[in-house]
């Protein structure tokens, strides 16, 4: 404990290279402030001017995200965080996530007469955790990361605070996130205590170095650590609260968190895996454990998600179940990640094009939703093309791309994530997730079933689309249609950013 | 003077954690259950001040300080969580959480 006597100096200051890459951090960060500040002005009526500063703050940062791609890593505070083309490519996927959260959540707030500026914050908060968990190489930065994360999602989700299912919806996230939290910071506690480091560069170190003397703590700090981040990707057996939380959530919120909050409990949860040696220095018989565990999780989580999506009428709810199968061809590409030439780049790839997709849907539901979060059941689409020919179409093209059906970004990634399995050798693996997501395309074309054949139902009335929605909503199909014919870009991308790690 | 061995702090912790654990799978009243998640929260900063203690290191303890506070902002939310859904509830017990079932 003696180096606690002497400061080193160099821990106090930031240098010019430290300054910018924590800029993102600061515009989000200093955003968040400012809005406070504007959201209690008795003034000014509080909407826009928060909006205003919430999005100045996104795009800031998706713009000095953008200045900081392709350049060196730049170590922070102590390397406790790093600041590498990995952090830089999932920043962009929380900010654009953000800021397309916010442009769906402005008409929709209106119409559930709930236009409050914490929510815009909320947002804000939840971001920056995320862009934290991204980049932290600490387990107690990502679990702090993790929680600020969680807490601000945890209130965005009961954030309809008169209607019992959000209400219901918040605790039953609230009581299962933070016990998964906890479970989690116990087994870094027992990974400090088995390796002596606390920092996941440290703990592969202790393992490359002692490959044979890995004690019964550290696998079992382990094991907990990746249960807590299985909770936190929802995958079988630990999806339970997914379907419900979705449902309670406000709309946009649910895309929110079934984009940013995935993305970045997978970011999180890549780089502790690829930290702590899977492919690298673990005893081969805790590989092919941590192998089989995965793999049963994965087919588990496919066939799960994907069975039960189709008996679903609700729309959200359908996505749920849909997007808990999506985390299981996550799964997949991070089974097949070590064994491939293309490593970790296909699941990233598909993150990207996941979070694009269901954003789009969500948005469109979020237009979509009557006051308290109804007509979002399948007859309720009846017709749909007919009231909003643009609006089905964009939908059409999000479900044709979560099925995925080419030429979209589903199709892609998909093939490309499968690719890579097949080289890994898991054909069994392939074979079932393709199975599966034939399954799938049941349930989505269900929908357009819907959309564009049946007849209207009962006196419905064209909603407002409001025009932050409509840019949304452009933008998330122009980039579905984009990475659907040109995915090369994004590849090139998440190899870099992989490579960095 | 008799000092405490270790392994005796970290089995006691260990049980604490199991307990919060447990409680959080079987307790029925919310208030409990936020109670088992600071349990299991504490259960950990023992933990990890035992660790420090025993490798020399002072992350293990500082770690503890960004524990509690996180800890504290959890049940601040959590509580707000609870009073919310008391009001359309009436009711603090997980019994009565059943609106969103498949």
């Amino acid at each position: 404990m003696e180096s606690l006597t002497t400061i080193r100096p160099e821990l106090l200051t930031l240098s010019s290279e430290q300054f910018s890459a924590l800029m993102p951090y600061f515009w989000v960060f200093g955003a968040t402030v400012l809005a406070i500040l504007a959201a209690v002005m008795r003034s000014l009526s509080p909407k826009w001017p928060v909006i205003t500063v919430v999005l100045t703050g996104l795009v800031g940062a998706i713009v000095s995200v953008a200045g900081l791609l392709g350049k060196e890593p730049v170590a922070l505070f102590n390397g406790m965080m790093v600041s590498d083309n990995y952090t830089h490519f999932f920043s962009l996927i929380f900010l654009i996530s953000g800021v397309v959260t916010v442009f769906a959540s402005i008409r929709y707030l209106d119409n559930e007469a709930m236009q409050h500026p914490e929510y815009y914050l909320l947002v804000l908060f939840s971001a920056l955790g995320m862009m934290l968990m991204a980049s932290s190489l600490n387990l107690i930065v990502i679990f702090i990361a993790l929680e600020l994360m969680s807490l601000a999602v945890y209130i965005l989700v009961g954030y309809r605070r008169t209607d019992r299912r959000s209400n219901e919806a918040a605790v039953k996230y609230f009581v299962l996130g933070s016990g998964a939290s906890a479970v989690l910071l116990y087994g870094a506690a027992l990974l400090y205590g088995s390796t002596g480091s606390i920092g996941i560069r440290g703990i592969l170190d202790f393992v490359r170095a002692n490959p044979a003397a890995l004690s019964p703590t550290f696998t079992l700090g382990a094991w907990l650590v990746i249960i807590g981040f299985l909770f936190k990707v929802a995958a079988v057996p630990f999806h339970m609260w997914m379907p419900d939380v979705y449902e309670g959530a406000p709309t946009p919120v649910t895309g929110f968190m079934a984009t940013g909050l995935k993305a970045a409990a997978f970011a999180a949860f890549l780089r502790v895996f690829v930290s702590t040696g899977y492919g690298a220095g673990l005893t081969t018989a805790i590989q092919t454990h941590l192998h089989d565990i995965l793999w049963m999780s994965a087919v588990l989580t496919m066939l799960f998600g994907n069975l039960v999506a189709l008996t679903q009428t609700n729309l959200k709810r359908m996505l749920a179940y849909s997007s808990i199968a999506h985390t299981g061809y996550l799964l997949v590409g991070m089974i097949a990640g070590p064994h491939s030439e293309q490593g970790y780049a296909p699941l990233m790839t598909y993150l990207v094009a996941y979070a694009v997709m269901n954003l789009g849907a969500f948005v469109v539901l979020s237009i979509l939703a009557t006051r308290d979060d109804g007509g979002l059941n399948l007859h309720d689409f009846s017709g749909l093309s007919r009231r909003h020919p643009w609006l089905a179409f964009a939908m059409a093209v999000f479900l044709f791309s979560l099925a995925g059906i080419p030429p979209t970004a589903g199709f892609a990634a998909k093939y490309i994530l499968f690719y890579s399995a097949v080289q890994a050798n898991e054909i069994l693996l392939v074979v079932i997730s393709v199975l599966c997501s034939a399954i799938s395309v049941y349930y989505y074309l269900r929908v357009l079933v819907y959309m564009y054949m049946r007849d209207p139902v009962g006196t419905q009335t064209r909603s407002p689309v409001s025009v932050w929605s409509a840019i949304a909503v452009a933008a998330m199909v122009a980039a579905t249609l984009q990475i659907g014919v040109m995915p090369a870009r994004v590849v090139y991308a998440a190899k870099k950013a992989i490579t960095s790690i | 003077m008799n000092q405490v061995e270790p392994w005796v702090v970290l089995s006691f912790s260990s049980i604490i954690f199991m307990i919060g654990f447990t409680g959080i799978l079987i307790r029925k009243n919310i208030l409990v259950i936020l109670m088992c998640i600071e349990l299991m929260l504490n259960a950990v900063n023992l933990t990890f001040v035992t660790y420090s203690t025993l490798l020399q290191d002072m992350a293990g303890q500082m770690s503890v300080f960004f524990i509690i506070t996180v800890a504290a902002a959890e049940s601040a939310v959590g509580l707000a969580l609870v009073i919310a859904m008391f009001r359309t509830l009436r009711s603090v017990s997980t019994e009565e959480i059943q609106l969103l079932r498949e």
